[in-house]
């Protein structure tokens, strides 16, 4: 048992935050927000130094890939490196054009990234389907949620290439797992914000986080990232089962809301407005709260992998 | 005990309900700063009614009713979605009655009172939220007149308004809430800067500066360094009104017509959500009305105030958080309903006094249980 990375996942993690401090950051994801932006150099930066790749490297793996994703969601990179790092590598040896957007079949609908995806992941009942995106396939939607969306056609799900038996449950469980790590990545983010803003902005003739009541709600609000952050690579750790995966993701995402409200409500007026960079990582906590089917489709299918289908 | 509302109250309840028919499609409470001019024009129309000063004494124009009037009137307004009540006819208004002078009284009631004109709260700074007694814009007295510098933020609809109710010092720094003072400030004096502070429901808060803004001794209201009090009694006479159930109705209502909509009515586990949100506003409406009695005796009542706008706005973020949580990415779009009310509920907390603060008043009042000194 050791908790620890190891060497090389060390250096994996500091060479990706060293690119990360680089190209990505607060800034640059406010920079990109107005226009609704893909963040296209940062993403050939992280292809360029294999980050992207970790996850198809036969020594590496899922923990590996979850690394990078938590780094780039910590930086607020406006880049769709879950679908990449984490979830394609686990429905296709050769790479994907990028970027690639994740969607569900039959539903129309708003999705992260659509609007500038070449590559579209379409989860079915029965099985993953892979569609070459065209330009002017998605469009755009305004959202003000961290994310760039775009509006997937009902019918644009339907197209593409079946990618095989069992595909469907990988994507789904793929899709689930890098939602939760991106999510760690946030929720750290914003936790460690909020922690140095509290510790220097003072009422009272004092810092705010010397405040009991306010260190007992932030000390909760570690707890619940912390608990994320390992719930979540040990599903990567264990090659992404089931009801590890689903696991993660309900506690995350359950723990994302928890974080979102506690880190707004403690920063006051300022964590309302544009010039605090709060924002970068919390609205992005309340979307990935509500991808796949939200917590609650999560918590099913803990239930499902562990008792099986209701009624049978 | 009596929790009914007279004959003569609900019939004006009746009345109200069919004057706002022509404003039910406004939507102003949200995001007003976007739809200020329909706003101020239905400000208007109640004005010509008397339904801004409906408690004032009948000498100032006022139509002399009990707060039972303006409960039932902002109740309906919150519930039509229409506007807040506005800060001119209550917090400026009232100190006005209980403090101001004979000449601003005729000055500032009138057109207070038609509607026509409004305020902007300067109250907050960069440095002086929750601990507003620390408050440091400047108004140091020079002749007849005072002249003000500093700054001021996060202040609502500021852009759109006609005059700054603004809270500075005038006392020491160490004298914190007693050596503050109130004054109304044109918005268009020499000095005075309004800029825009971009929020994240694409509406806007504003600063404002104060750059040696002079201000005639006469538009100082009350007492010099007497803020404190003054400010504390004109929010104790707004309390029935600040909170207006009507506005968390309306969110279950639209709540309950939104899950209709997309057909999960049916469901389970919606239905037993809607019934938990259910019971949390009715517990809503018992508090207002709690805080309307006590009100109406002339009762202080901090901590049911307090707990009041705890209540209130938390269970205005548990029925956005819940619709937005069903909605699913559809309730991030700009324009979904969801999306919107979910928003609209989240600086809730925050804004008036956070939840924080208003716990830190039921422990001390409701409880007894002091800070350490
Ligand atoms: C939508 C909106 C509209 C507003 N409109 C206006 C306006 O028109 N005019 C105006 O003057 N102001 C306005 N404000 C400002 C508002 O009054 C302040 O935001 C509020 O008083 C809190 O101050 P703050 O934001 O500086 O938070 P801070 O005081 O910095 O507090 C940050 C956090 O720490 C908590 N905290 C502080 N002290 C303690 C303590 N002792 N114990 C425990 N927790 C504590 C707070 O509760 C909060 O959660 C508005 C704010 C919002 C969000």
């Amino acid at each position: 048992m050791d908790f620890d990375l190891n060497d090389d996942q060390r250096a994996i993690l500091e060479a990706v935050e060293a690119l990360l401090e680089q190209h990505a950051g607060a800034a640059r994801a406010i920079e990109l927000q107005p226009k609704g932006e893909y963040d296209a150099s940062l993403d050939a930066a992280l292809a360029d130094a294999g980050f992207s790749d970790v996850g198809r490297d036969p020594d590496m793996g899922g923990l590996e890939a979850t690394l990078v994703v938590e780094a780039v969601a910590r930086a607020g990179g406006v880049v769709a490196i879950g679908a990449e790092a984490m979830v394609a590598p686990m429905l296709r040896d050769e790479p994907l054009p990028t970027p690639i957007a994740l969607a569900t079949a039959g539903h129309g609908g708003a999705v992260r990234y659509a609007a500038s995806a070449r590559s579209l992941l379409v989860l079915g009942d029965r099985e993953a389907r892979w569609v070459a995106l065209e330009p002017g396939d998605c469009a755009p939607v305004r959202s003000n949620f961290g994310y760039p969306m775009g509006r997937v056609s009902a019918e644009g799900t339907t197209r593409g290439d079946g990618l095989g038996v069992g595909s469907a449950a990988r994507l789904h469980t793929a899709w689930q797992l890098a939602i939760a790590a991106e999510a760690v990545g946030c929720m750290e983010a914003a936790l460690a914000q909020t922690v140095g803003y509290l510790k220097e902005r003072r009422q009272f003739g004092r810092a705010i986080g010397s405040f009991q009541a306010v260190q007992h709600r932030l000390a909760e609000c570690a707890i619940h990232v912390e608990g994320s952050r390992w719930l979540v690579r040990e599903a990567a750790y264990q090659r992404a089962p089931t009801e590890g995966v689903a696991t993660a993701a309900a506690f995350a995402l359950s723990a994302a809301g928890r974080i979102f409200s506690e880190m707004h409500q403690l920063s006051g007026a300022i964590g309302f407005t544009r010039e605090h960079d709060l924002h970068v990582w919390s609205m992005r906590l309340q979307a990935l709260r509500l991808e796949l089917g939200g917590v609650a489709a999560h918590r099913r299918a803990i239930v499902a992998a562990r008792w099986g289908g209701v009624g049978s | 005990m009596n929790v009914r509302f007279s004959k003569q109250e609900e019939d004006f309840r009746a009345e109200v309900r069919v004057f706002l028919e022509p404003w039910r499609d406004l939507d102003g409470f949200f995001g007003q700063g976007l739809k200020w001019k329909r706003v101020r024009e239905l400000f208007c129309a109640m004005g010509e009614r008397g339904w801004l000063s409906l408690s004032w004494p009948e000498a100032l124009g006022g139509l002399g009713r009990g707060p039972a009037y303006e409960y039932i009137l902002w109740d309906e307004v919150g519930y039509a979605r229409a506007a807040r009540n506005p800060l001119s006819a209550g917090i400026v208004a009232r100190s006005l009655i209980r403090y101001g002078s004979d000449a601003q009284k005729a000055r500032w009631l009138p057109p207070i009172r038609s509607g026509e004109l409004h305020f902007s709260l300067c109250y907050s700074e960069p440095e002086a939220g929750s601990d507003l007694a620390s408050a440091r814009v400047r108004a140091d007295r020079e002749g007849d007149e005072y002249i003000v510098n500093g700054q001021k933020c996060w202040q609502s609809y500021a852009q759109d308004m006609d005059y700054l109710w603004l809270l500075a010092r005038t006392g020491t720094q160490e004298s914190r809430g007693r050596g503050l003072s109130l004054f109304i400030c044109d918005k268009n004096a020499a000095g005075v800067t309004v800029s825009p502070l971009p929020t994240l429901d694409d509406d806007q808060l504003n600063e404002v500066h104060f750059d040696g803004v002079r201000v005639p001794v006469s538009d100082r209201v009350g007492p010099e360094n007497g803020a404190w009090s003054i400010m504390g009694e004109a929010l104790a006479d707004e309390r029935h009104i600040q909170f207006p159930p009507g506005r968390v109705r309306r969110d279950l209502d639209e709540m309950v017509e939104w899950v209709k909509g997309v057909g999960l009515a049916g469901d389970p586990v919606v239905r037993r959500t809607l019934a938990d949100l259910a019971v949390q506003v009715r517990e809503v409406e018992i508090y207002g009305l709690l805080v309307l009695d006590r009100m109406q005796k002339g009762r202080s009542a901090a901590a049911e105030v307090a707990a009041n706008k705890v209540i209130h706005t938390v269970v205005c973020q548990n029925i956005a958080r819940a619709i937005v949580d069903l909605g699913g990415p559809e309730a991030l779009v700009i324009g979904s309903r969801p999306q919107l009310l979910w928003r609209q509920s989240m600086w809730e907390t925050i804004g008036g006094g956070t939840t924080e603060i208003m716990r830190s008043i039921v422990a001390k009042q409701a409880l007894g249980l002091g800070a350490r000194r």
